[in-house]
């Protein structure tokens, strides 16, 4: 087992799960962290993570974690990833480690890698200017023989290295290219639009090996899911868990998580979407560990670790097989309207024997939201429900993101 | 009330197992889960009752703690109605909190920092200032606050509190709550007579105290209001007794029941065998048991064809209170106006629609069994017809309908009697709104989202058609630039109602304009010292600005104005119905309205004149006559009037002090 976890960025949970566990373990993170980890004790190296320079580097940074003995580095967000895959490549003396990192880092370089390795992806391209999406759009009609008069096929954009949604455009046409592209987008990916059915798993590796698949069902992106999937993806367990283990192969990823995301075809074919190696979104490995019955945060933590051995690792991990009881679900709630003044809880949801808990805070007197979102933006709070019928599940949470809880 | 399912018990285990085990760090994120199962919880006794038993556990595992109830000793019970009504996640804090001082005051739990009895009068002192839920009967300005759920947590709150704790610390608050409750004279009188059935369980109330005897009055009123309802406390027995009683002993009874009617407005089970007894055998008697004046005496000779036949078909244990309504009605000559006499025996033949039978059935609680619901319809008919100042809104938002009902009692009974029908047989109404027939069955949703049914009968058979009228004539006159009550009132009420009309609000501007001015027409329009010492003929529709205890704006409310007249003292005072079931408020600056003592009939609620006006937005006058007085109003009173709006509801507004063309 390694000497110490570096766990890099702040995370309440995960710390929570980490004294749990009770394994040593430093946080790094922002020096506006300090004064709260002091009164709490908590293991912590203040570091500008934001910043590249002569004083802020990962030479630098593993100096300041030996008093620490830290081995082991886990990206916890999105914007950690270099820093982690840096230091893995200085404990485990393999500089390819943070060129993986980048590789998460660039969407351009995980697709080509990708389309290299033999994994399905749409057509791809970076692209600098406004120009450079339409010429993109242009040759993608061509490839997709357009007649005079038809429409445009789609085009997504999205910034080379942000988390999930954060900066993703959708264009239908060459005149939605001119309304809404703005010269901050680029440089970006662009890509042909994907068919299929979406959905992410989380995939626990070590040694180079899924130790555990986590399917997340999305109901709505980035406003409900539920863990276990439902009917459908579950008879399609078997060929996710190949074309992840060839995703894996391909990355040549040895330790930690990864979270991709794939669209479903009608012929049972998977593309790729993109994937990322940081904890997901959308609360869900609390829903996972809830399902699975086991701590799925510190399952993410160890698995970064090299050292941990097999017992270790069935120590954490759930056993083999082993099936889920219960869907766990969850429906993220915003507001639908700019201006709202109350918080109002339908009597049908308490009523509803699948609801177990939410975290809704009612609003400040007129609070308003600002008209820029990134993503999904911060939602006001989640609801939870448990049940034994993932249909049911599916309708409710269908259900729910549509009520106003906030009037 | 609901039950708490097992379900709901298990989630709660679960999230506070996840709360104990939970490090200090996530401990807020976890209480937050928490404090939405408690919420759940609260909405029913039984949950109450657990959450009572798991609150020693809770405390222990630091719920309170990093909270501002962290410290038991040193929290404020004015506070506790502030922070029910923040709404959740606060409020089921607080029902928590309030929860550990229970198990404190009844020693379940024992506690370091706070002693049992100091506890105690915590609870005690928190009960005072939060009656209105332990009643389930809330003020306006309460009612726009809370949304239902949260209501109805607050209720079942304080329903448990009650039924948990001694009480003794708050008797004299009860006895005087009971006096100015039954002084307004309320249709619904289940308030009052659960209040007073609350205080003769609980307390002794033999003593010779001025408090002991006025809670006497009361309680005998209902339990005994005479020597043979005392001496033969079963209906049954007291059946019996009257059977075999003398002439004597009938008139006595007859006196007895009569006088604690008319001092207390309320009516016992034993009064309506007493009534119908005397009906069949001693009519000479009836006046007395009725306790009827002379005017009333003349009716009841008159007519005593047709109130005999109401009385026989209508009275009964449970529906006893008409008595009242019933001797009201014949102290105010209603019998003696034919379509009045008409309307009820068109009543009396009615067959009721089958959804409004479930209406009216959902309203009454203790039903019995052999009346039926056509039966508490013309029982409630006469309560109406006899207590127009009665009629109350209940837990709604149809301040409205309750005003029309109120003013068509007094001016247009056999108009109202008519519409009660063609609601009663048909579940439908038609009104007529510039030229257009509005059938409410046809309309969209009112502003009732759900009748609370806590309500008189009338109430429950019309006020879901009038609530929807009244609302689709707001939507048709939205947009017009100016208050959409100025032509909504005139076609909703009828006739009575001035067609001129004056806002000091600006639409268009969202602005108050010319103040002065608008305070102006108000006293040229109702102060006798300004108009030509005119007397209002007819109640006024009025709008006002709602305000708390701190005189900050909470809404708008629709009340009437009834008279201005001056009281014994000599000052002048606006008396109005607030159709808003309690008439007592506090509406910050002073401005408290009265309900008793100030000249007050039954049901009013009076302000000395100049802060009545403080509180008014819109009203409707004669812009005919006002013309000649308005150059009489002196400036004085408008600078009393000015500061007091502008330092209270006016901060919520512009204010723009441009003259204007009224």
């Amino acid at each position: 087992m390694a000497k110490c976890f570096a766990l890099m960025g702040w995370s309440l949970p995960v710390i929570e799960s980490m004294q749990k566990l009770g394994k040593p373990y430093v946080v790094v993170s922002f020096p506006d962290f300090e004064p709260y980890a002091a009164e709490h004790n908590i293991p912590f190296v203040p570091y500008q993570l934001d910043e590249w320079s002569d004083t802020s580097n990962s030479l630098d940074l593993v100096e300041k974690l030996k008093p620490y003995n830290a081995d082991v580095a886990v990206p916890l967000y999105e914007e950690t990833v270099e820093w982690a895959g840096a230091l893995n490549s200085i404990y485990r003396n393999d500089p390819r480690v943070l060129n993986r990192a980048f590789l998460f880092r660039n969407k351009a370089i995980m697709k080509r890698k990708a389309l290299i390795g033999g994994l399905r992806v749409g057509l791809f391209e970076e692209v600098y200017s406004k120009d450079g999406v339409k010429a993109f759009m242009r040759r993608l009609n061509e490839a997709n023989l357009q007649l005079e008069g038809e429409e445009d096929s789609w085009v997504h954009i999205k910034p080379f290295a942000s988390a999930g949604t954060v900066g993703h455009r959708l264009l239908k046409s060459m005149a939605q290219i001119d309304e809404e592209c703005e010269d901050g987008d680029f440089p970006c990916l662009a890509e042909s639009h994907l068919p299929g059915r979406e959905f992410s798993c989380e995939a626990f590796i070590h040694k180079g090996k899924i130790r555990f698949l986590n399917i997340t069902e999305y109901v709505k992106l980035g406003y409900s899911n539920f863990i276990p999937e439902g009917n459908f993806l579950e008879t399609k367990r078997e060929l996710i868990h190949k074309q992840v283990q060839k995703m894996v192969d391909i990355f040549g990823i040895e330790f930690g998580m990864v979270h991709p995301e794939w669209f479903l075809t009608e012929n049972d074919e998977l593309n790729f979407g993109e994937t990322a190696c940081r904890i997901p979104g959308g609360h869900i490995l609390e829903l996972c560990s809830k399902s699975y019955e086991f701590d799925a945060l510190a399952a993410f933590v160890v698995s970064h670790d090299p050292n941990a051995t097999e017992e270790e690792l069935d120590a954490i991990f759930p056993p083999k097989g082993f099936k889920p009881k219960y869907y766990h679900g969850n429906v993220m709630i915003y507001p639908h309207k700019r201006q709202f003044s109350k918080l109002e809880i339908p009597e049908e949801l308490n009523n509803d024997p699948y609801f177990t808990e939410h975290s809704l805070v009612p609003p400040y007197e007129g609070q308003k939201i600002s008209g820029d979102r990134g993503g999904f933006g911060n939602h006001f709070g989640t609801i939870n429900f448990k049940g034994e019928d993932p249909d049911r599940m599916t309708e409710l949470l269908k259900h729910y993101q549509k009520v106003d809880f906030y009037v | 009330m609901e039950i708490a399912s097992d379900r709901i018990f298990q989630n709660f285990e679960k999230s506070l197992e996840e709360f104990k085990e939970s490090i200090e760090l996530t401990k807020q994120e976890k209480a937050a889960k928490l404090a939405s199962q408690v919420d759940i919880l609260s909405q029913s006794r039984n949950g109450l009752v657990y959450l009572l038993q798991k609150i020693g556990e809770l405390d222990r595992a630091g719920i309170f703690n990093n909270t501002v109830w962290s410290e038991p000793d040193k929290l404020i019970p004015l506070l506790v109605k502030g922070t029910l009504k923040v709404g959740h996640p606060t409020s089921s804090f607080e029902i928590l909190s309030e929860l550990r001082l229970l198990a404190f005051a009844t020693g379940i739990e024992k506690s370091d920092k706070i002693a049992q009895k100091d506890a105690q009068s915590f609870l005690e002192e928190v009960m005072v200032h939060n009656l209105e839920f332990a009643h389930q009967d809330v003020s306006e300005e309460t009612r726009l606050a809370m949304p239902v759920r949260e209501l109805k947590k607050a209720f079942n709150l304080f329903g448990f509190i009650v039924s948990e704790i001694d009480l003794q610390g708050v008797y004299e608050k009860l006895a005087e709550e009971i006096r100015l409750i039954c002084a307004q004279r309320p249709i619904m009188t289940r308030k009052a007579r659960e209040l007073i059935r609350l205080v003769n369980e609980r307390f002794d109330t033999t003593g010779d105290s001025e408090t002991d005897r006025s809670v006497r009055l009361y309680i005998n009123a209902i339990y005994a209001p005479s020597e043979g309802a005392r001496n033969n406390t079963s209906l049954k027995d007291y059946e019996y007794f009257l059977s075999e009683s003398s002439v004597a002993t009938l008139e006595r009874e007859a006196r007895a029941m009569g006088e604690h009617m008319n001092a207390t407005g309320l009516v016992s089970g034993y009064h309506s065998l007493l009534l119908k007894k005397l009906v069949a055998d001693y009519e000479d008697l009836v006046p007395v048991c009725l306790h009827l004046n002379d005017r009333g005496v003349a009716e009841w000779e008159k007519f005593h064809g047709l109130i005999s036949t109401l009385i026989n078909e209508t009275v009964s244990p449970d529906n006893c209170q008409c008595i009242y309504g019933l001797a009201r009605m014949l102290g105010k000559s209603l019998f003696s106006r034919r379509p009045v006499r008409v309307g009820l025996e068109n009543l009396r033949k009615v067959k009721i629609h089958s959804m409004v039978e479930k209406r009216i059935s959902k309203s009454l609680i203790n039903k019995d069994a052999d009346v039926t619901v056509l039966q508490y319809l013309i029982g409630g008919t006469i309560k109406v017809l006899g207590q127009h100042l009665g009629v109350g809104q209940g837990n709604n938002p149809t301040c409205q309908s309750a005003r029309g009902i109120s003013m068509w009692s007094q001016h247009a009974p056999a108009m109202l009697i008519d519409m009660i029908i063609t609601v009663a047989t048909q579940n439908d109404l038609i009104m007529r709104f510039e030229n257009q027939d509005l059938t409410s069955n046809q309309l969209g949703k009112g502003l009732l989202e759900k009748l609370d049914y806590n309500l008189d009968v009338v109430s429950v058979v019309l006020v879901p058609h009038l609530d929807k009228i009244y609302n689709e004539m707001m939507k048709r006159s939205a947009y017009r630039g100016e208050d959409p009550h100025k032509w909504v009132n005139p076609a909703m009420y009828g006739q009575w109602v001035h067609v001129g009309f004056a806002s000091c609000y600006d639409y268009p501007s969202n602005s108050i304009v010319d103040y002065a001015g608008f305070v102006k027409i108000f006293y040229a329009a109702f102060h006798p010292d300004f108009n030509g010492q005119h007397q209002m003929v007819y109640p006024n529709p009025v709008g006002i600005f709602l305000t708390t205890n701190k005189g900050v704006m909470v809404g708008l409310h629709a009340i009437s104005l009834l008279r201005v007249d001056k009281n014994k003292k000599g000052e002048m005072r606006a008396y109005f119905l607030n159709p808003n079931n309690e008439g007592r408020q506090d509406w910050g600056q002073g401005i408290k309205p009265t309900v008793f003592g100030n000249g007050e009939k039954p049901g009013e609620s009076s302000l000395p004149f100049y802060q009545f006006v403080a509180r008014v937005y819109a009203f409707h006058y004669s812009a005919l006559d006002v013309k000649s007085w308005l150059s009489l109003v002196p400036q004085e009173e408008i600078r009393k009037v000015e500061p007091l709006a502008k330092e209270s509801w006016g901060k919520s507004y512009v204010w723009n002090q441009q003259t204007k063309l009224w």
